[in-house]
């Protein structure tokens, strides 16, 4: 029965998930619309576009690893998905959070790329391998201050669990945002390159790669990496909220911090034109770095 | 579910609805057409609202635009591209020089006619057109598609020894691997 | 007999046997040498009896042999390793030269190690190291190829290591008068602290020549590169952790009694940590699998390194777990570089690729191996990087956790190289014809990659030996502490438990997975990687169109000013400089009778002046 009822929960979690990071994606569209003065497609355009794509009545494939790629992708997201508390009091989102911790999180959420990177080096095109070494080398980057702001954290509040982290901020009534503000710096920089927008989509980079890593996935491949995007958006969002806003009461308060959070990498983005990838790795490895350094001395010398 | 006949109904609607607002277009840009797409994506036209939207590659897109004259040797190409992509698929042909060669009517090495190598959905005439054109050209696609007579894939499969005849008659030096279909 | 005693002889039985048996029949000599790695493997698991001394007195020198239960976890992974890899052998010196030689001291080496794990006395341990120095020396220059280099670099790094060594052992034996480890282990305490500082240093030294840290690690991307791959496996799995076996006896049993025992190991640590990142990034620019390898085998020594050094309970799990682990990954993707030489003759990823179709199984076994080297759950490698990041955070090493996790994940880039290199990418003509590797090299491949999964699934089947070991060494008990069936603890109460995350990971894979497999299952066609977004240009058969020169460019011009030296530089520069001092004393024997004697008035001339001073009237 338990098990019924975690698969039960994982599906609502994950169509929440879905919903949430679709909409989201379909209100960066229009927000880029609008700042370049256009109108811009409404917000469900993601949906429909899915939708679309889902519906395709054809596809080729390459082998055996073109299939398995877009599923390390959704491994990634989904497992992501299921240890981090959506709320803060489960409810109706039952997830495995204590089952595993921040540094299982960190590798999880690492291991999609990877994944991808296989399904898409089979398929021989050469953009996706250039497209994939250059998201690899960049994932280096930042997950420098990333992990930086979590060790700050950790070694600050004496917890690896991201329950642990939210109990934190609930019993002392203030937000790691203010106990550990450098710590949310440098993550926050952190997830710019997380996100893959400007400057950072140096990945897909449509001009120069023709999308790259997806390159050769039409219909259902780039639905399924598409709703992938989407979970793994929300994952995120989810985990910043959970971290540093003292995670959510409730639907209402999640979807409002996770809307803020979410305009710092698209607003960053828009006015922002591609950077090279060394000089995008060279980027993180500038600011946020000394900013996750400046969070670990605070960190040790607060405790 | 398949043999549910009023549920595929409802499926079909909707599949209908999604393919119609989705349109991922790869640009061909052959001839001076090409000119036109950027006007008709940016601010002041702006087919995003439509759900009209660049895709990187064949395998992502939705609709082929054929932008201009083709020469025998883009012909190639877009024969291939084409069927690159993945169904169902739609192709609109731009200006004069794809309808009937427009002012090239009479060289030796442009194609006059584009359906007779793949199956053209939406003709935009005009030399070129403008982007106005273009969204109306759109637009009579989603009609197209909303009812359900854009069945280029379809077309191209039944009658594919005819199109391919065409094909290599015009193509004198064929060098299509055997992989391409 | 003694079982113990009983081994060491089968073993080097049968390196000879095997040896001349080669002249008669080659497949009796496989058979042989296949039994002759097996039946002492087979002994040593039935009969060998923890605890139990045998000694021998000559001359005066008293010296034993016998079974720790910290020994004992490093026999299994010789032996398993060992055995797979001999049966791998087998396969891959199938019509190959010199294979007599090649079985002969590939048994010398494993009996060696199993020598080394039995000492327990200092003559016996520096004897079988010396062994297994000479017989793994033999086959870094078996295939002959610039033996200048690499083999006079891996034996003059070995030569000082065992110097190193050697003077410690003279010096212990000045202390205690005999060679028993135990004896000197138990009179440590009491030693004067100079000796107490030195002694442990000099054998510090002569470990970390095995174990690759640097800057000792010079002779290690060369030897590993060179020797055969089947003996690479056991190289670099096994016996380089001959290195880490006698580094944590060294921190545990003599550095915890000494007050700068925490700096020196933080010192070791930090070179462990240094190996991890600067290997990393050269494994990263290597063109050839077989580098790419010996260099990512010096980083993943590095972690582990790190971890013995930090030597808290956890971080101990760590290291030995990750050394366990590094053996099965590493010696299965040395197999699948061998597989691939065998089949393709080379093993350059410029020129050889996408063999994912032509060699499924061996494309397998590296994608399970790498998974597990890359550290991402549910496989093995993961539990090994989570107690070594817990450890290091639980032990407020802040600055060694970012390093140490700074290589990890730039392992990915090499990771995907790697899997990228021979198995995906364009299919082309020039390797439509490769087949699968025999199956003599496939089952034991396939062993050690399914040994990967259940270790994931199952660490407590390697833990508990490791606990074992650790319990003799003088730690407390972790069981229920730090690891429970499948639940990893720390400290903190922070844990993970790897059997749901497994069911999890599963099930939404495999969901996944038949969504794209079926979804317009009648309408997916197979297309080669021919068939692909070229701009509409149709490549032809013969067109490459891989991507594989200057693969992580980018990446590497971003950490370009780490990488504009090699060590190799300074030791060159180093080796010039005494070559000049050298030369120059080479100049006082002009070979010219006048010259001499000039010296001998100038030395008169000094005799006379110092006169006074020198002798003291």
């Amino acid at each position: 029965m338990e098990i019924l009822q975690y698969i039960f929960g994982g599906i609502i979690t994950f169509l929440l998930a879905f919903v949430v990071g679709m909409t989201f994606g379909g209100t960066r569209r229009k927000i880029i619309a609008r700042i370049q003065n256009r109108y811009g497609p409404p917000i469900y355009q993601n949906f429909i576009d899915a939708f679309k794509l889902f519906s395709k009545t054809s596809a080729v494939h390459h082998g055996a690893m073109h299939y398995m790629g877009p599923a390390f992708l959704m491994v990634s997201s989904v497992v992501s998905l299921m240890f981090i508390p959506i709320l803060r009091d489960g409810g109706w989102f039952p997830n495995l959070n204590f089952h595993g911790d921040l540094i299982f999180l960190l590798y999880m959420m690492v291991f999609g790329s990877l994944g991808m990177a296989l399904g898409a080096g089979q398929t021989g095109n050469p953009n996706s391998a250039i497209g994939v070494t250059r998201g690899l080398a960049q994932m280096v980057g930042y997950e420098i201050p990333w992990i930086m702001a979590l060790v700050a954290m950790m070694i600050q509040f004496h917890t690896t669990s991201i329950t642990g982290l939210m109990d934190v901020q609930l019993q002392s009534g203030t937000w790691n945002l203010f106990a550990s503000p450098f710590a949310f710096v440098a993550a926050i920089l952190a997830s710019l390159g997380m996100f893959r927008y400007a400057p950072f989509n140096i990945v897909g980079a449509p001009a120069e790669l023709a999308s790259g890593p997806a390159s050769e996935n039409g219909g259902k491949y780039l639905f399924t990496m598409m709703s992938s995007h989407s979970v793994f958006a929300f994952v995120k969002l989810t985990l910043f909220a959970d971290l540093f806003l003292g995670g959510a009461g409730n639907l209402v308060e999640l979807l409002i911090k996770t809307f803020l959070l979410y305009m710092i990498p698209v607003l960053y983005g828009v006015v922002n034109p591609r950077y090279r990838t060394e000089q995008a790795v060279r980027w993180f490895w500038g600011w946020p770095t000394v900013f996750g350094i400046i969070a670990i001395a605070y960190a040790v010398w607060s405790t | 579910m398949q043999n549910d006949s009023r549920s595929q109904k409802i499926v079909d609607i909707i599949q209908a609805y999604a393919r119609r607002h989705s349109l991922w277009i790869l640009a061909y840009g052959t001839g001076c057409g090409a000119i036109e797409i950027p006007s008709t994506m940016t601010s002041r036209y702006d087919a995003e609202r439509l759900g009209v939207r660049g895709a990187a590659t064949p395998r992502q897109a939705d609709v082929l635009l054929i932008t201009g004259y083709l020469t025998v040797k883009t012909l190639k190409r877009v024969i291939r591209v084409y069927e690159q992509m993945q169904s169902p698929k739609y192709v609109i042909g731009f200006g004069s020089c794809a309808i009937n060669g427009g002012m090239y009517w009479d060289s030796y090495n442009t194609i006059k006619m584009l359906d007779q190598y793949i199956p053209v959905d939406v003709y935009i005439s005009g030399c070129m057109p403008r982007p106005e054109a273009v969204l109306s050209g759109f637009g009579k696609l989603q009609d197209l598609i909303k009812a359900g007579v854009a069945d280029g894939p379809k077309r191209y499969e039944e009658n594919f020894d005819w199109y391919r005849a065409n094909q290599k008659k015009i193509i004198k030096n064929w060098n299509f691997a055997d992989y391409n279909w | 007999m003694n079982v113990i005693f009983l081994i060491l002889i089968l073993f080097l039985v049968g390196a000879i046997v095997t040896a001349f048996a080669g002249k008669w029949s080659s497949l009796l000599q496989d058979g042989l040498f296949i039994l002759a790695v097996t039946i002492p493997a087979v002994l040593f698991f039935t009969q060998v009896e923890m605890n139990q001394l045998v000694g021998w007195t000559r001359g005066g020198i008293h010296l034993e042999l016998g079974l720790t239960p910290f020994s004992y976890f490093f026999a299994i992974l010789v032996l398993l390793l060992g055995v797979a890899s001999a049966i791998y052998s087998v396969g891959f010196m199938h019509g190959k030269a010199r294979k007599s030689y090649y079985y002969f001291n590939y048994l010398l080496t494993i009996m060696a190690m199993l020598g080394i794990l039995f000492s327990r006395d200092f003559i016996s341990f520096f004897v079988f190291w010396e062994i297994m120095t000479w017989a793994s020396y033999l086959m870094v220059v078996m295939n002959g190829t610039r033996t200048q280099e690499i083999g006079i670099k891996y034996f003059v790094f070995s030569a000082i290591g065992a110097y190193a060594m050697l003077m410690a052992i003279v010096l212990i034996h000045a202390q205690t008068g005999n060679f028993l480890i135990q004896d000197f282990i138990d009179t440590y305490p009491s030693l004067a602290h100079g000796r107490q500082i030195l002694i442990p240093i000099l054998l510090l030294v002569g470990f970390s020549v095995k174990a690759a840290v640097m800057p000792l690690h010079v002779w290690a991307p060369g030897s590993y590169a060179y020797s055969p791959m089947s003996f690479t496996s056991v190289f670099s799995g096994a016996l380089s952790k001959m290195g880490i076996y006698g580094m944590v006896i060294v921190f545990v049993t003599l550095l915890s009694h000494l007050p700068e025992g925490g700096l020196i190991r933080d010192i070791i640590a930090w070179m462990g940590a240094m190996t991890a990142v600067i290997a990393t990034l050269w494994a990263i620019a290597q063109d050839d699998a077989r580098k790419l390898l010996a260099y990512s085998s010096v980083g993943q020594l590095g972690y582990i390194v790190i971890a013995v050094a930090i030597g808290t309970p956890m971080a101990m799990l760590a290291g030995l777990f990750m050394a366990f682990m590094h053996g099965l990954f590493k010696g299965a993707l040395f197999m699948v570089v061998g597989a691939v030489e065998k089949q393709t003759g080379t093993t350059d990823f410029t020129k050889v690729t996408g063999l994912i179709r032509k060699m499924p199984w061996t494309f397998l076994t590296a994608l399970i191996s790498i998974i597990a080297l890359a550290g991402i759950p549910p496989l093995g490698g993961f539990i090994g990087k989570w107690m070594l990041y817990e450890s290091l955070i639980l032990s407020d090493h802040y600055l060694l956790v970012i390093v140490a996790f700074f290589s990890s994940t730039a392992a990915f880039l090499y990771a995907y190289k790697f899997l990228f290199g021979f198995f995906l990418g364009q299919e082309e003509e020039e390797w439509a014809d490769v087949k699968e590797a025999p199956i003599t090299m496939l089952i034991p491949m396939l062993a050690l990659a399914v040994g990967s999964i259940l270790l994931g699934a199952f660490p407590q089947l390697i833990l508990k030996p490791i606990n074992n070991g650790l319990i003799s060494l003088g730690f407390s008990d972790s069981y229920g502490k730090l690891w429970e069936t499948s639940t990893l603890f720390n400290e903190w109460g922070d844990k993970v438990v790897l059997q749901p995350i497994i069911y999890a990971i599963m099930g939404v894979f495999l969901t996944t997975l038949a969504f794209t497999y079926f979804r317009n299952r009648k309408r997916t066609r197979y297309v080669s990687t021919k068939d692909i977004s070229t701009s509409g240009e149709i490549p032809l058969a013969h067109e490459n169109l891989t991507f594989k020169e200057n693969f992580f460019q980018p990446f590497l011009r971003a950490v370009e000013p780490v990488m504009k030296k090699q060590i190799d530089w300074y030791y060159r520069e180093f080796g010039a400089g005494l070559e000049a001092i050298f030369n120059f004393t080479r100049r006082i024997y002009s070979g010219n009778g006048q010259t001499y004697a000039l010296y001998a008035v100038i030395f008169l001339i000094v005799l006379l002046l110092l006169n006074g001073n020198l002798f003291g009237q």
